[in-house]
């Protein structure tokens, strides 16, 4: 699975620890979302789209060989 | 999810506080056997076996005590940093946490398996008396491990 959340921060302006403030998780789960390491609950994938005032569909996209 | 058993994050510090002399006492214990006289107490023996004869269930017994208090300690030492919450608790540090368990299980058992088949007779005592803190070791190790290769890749990251 890939996802935009580091293009989504940069066009909100966003350290990571800002980001991790908002959603109350660790900056190490940040990084590791965006590194691709780490797959978010449902329950977080929905607070971060909700940051990011979009959808879950348009941050967290299946690849080929999901 | 599994919060509901986790305790507050000070524990993590009493925890350390009881692991590490316990750890060094115990090591300190099993190369030198040292058994201070002081440490004698009359205990409740469930099932005293003895050599000098005395069987039977629920007996009191006078015994050195050094070895159960320091293994005690380390026990309740690494069960608190075990299951005391990180500072920030998520559930990316709680998959952290359960993949540590299987290791530390998986590696707990295979060490076993090795210690079955190449150690024999009185030898094997030893194994079975590292073989009931391993688990608490190498979880507390590759967890740790994790975190720190975790907060490493953040420095480089921006």
């Amino acid at each position: 699975m890939k996802n935009r959340i580091k293009i989504e921060r940069a066009i909100l302006n966003i350290t990571q620890d800002e980001l991790a403030k908002r959603i109350s998780v660790s900056r190490q789960t940040i990084n590791a979302m965006e590194l691709n390491k780490y797959v978010p609950s449902t329950l977080l994938a929905l607070k971060i789209a909700k940051i990011f005032n979009t959808t879950v569909e348009a941050i967290f996209l299946l690849e080929e060989n999901d | 999810m599994m919060q509901s058993i986790l305790l507050p994050n000070r524990y993590k510090v009493i925890g350390w506080i009881l692991l590490i002399p316990s750890f060094l006492l115990g090591l300190y214990l099993l190369l030198f056997g040292f058994e201070p006289n002081w440490a004698k107490a009359k205990v409740l023996s469930i099932f005293p076996n003895n050599l000098m004869g005395e069987k039977g269930f629920f007996k009191m017994q006078e015994i050195n005590i050094t070895q159960t208090l320091i293994g005690v300690l380390f026990i309740i030492g690494g069960l608190l940093i075990m299951f005391s919450k990180e500072k920030i608790e998520d559930e990316y540090i709680t998959k952290i946490r359960l993949t540590s368990l299987l290791w530390a299980v998986l590696i707990n058992y295979s060490l076993l398996i090795v210690a079955f088949v190449f150690v024999y007779n009185l030898a094997f005592i030893s194994v079975m008396i590292f073989n009931m803190f391993t688990i608490l070791i190498i979880f507390i190790i590759r967890f740790h491990f994790l975190l720190y290769k975790n907060s490493k890749n953040l420095v480089s990251e921006k």
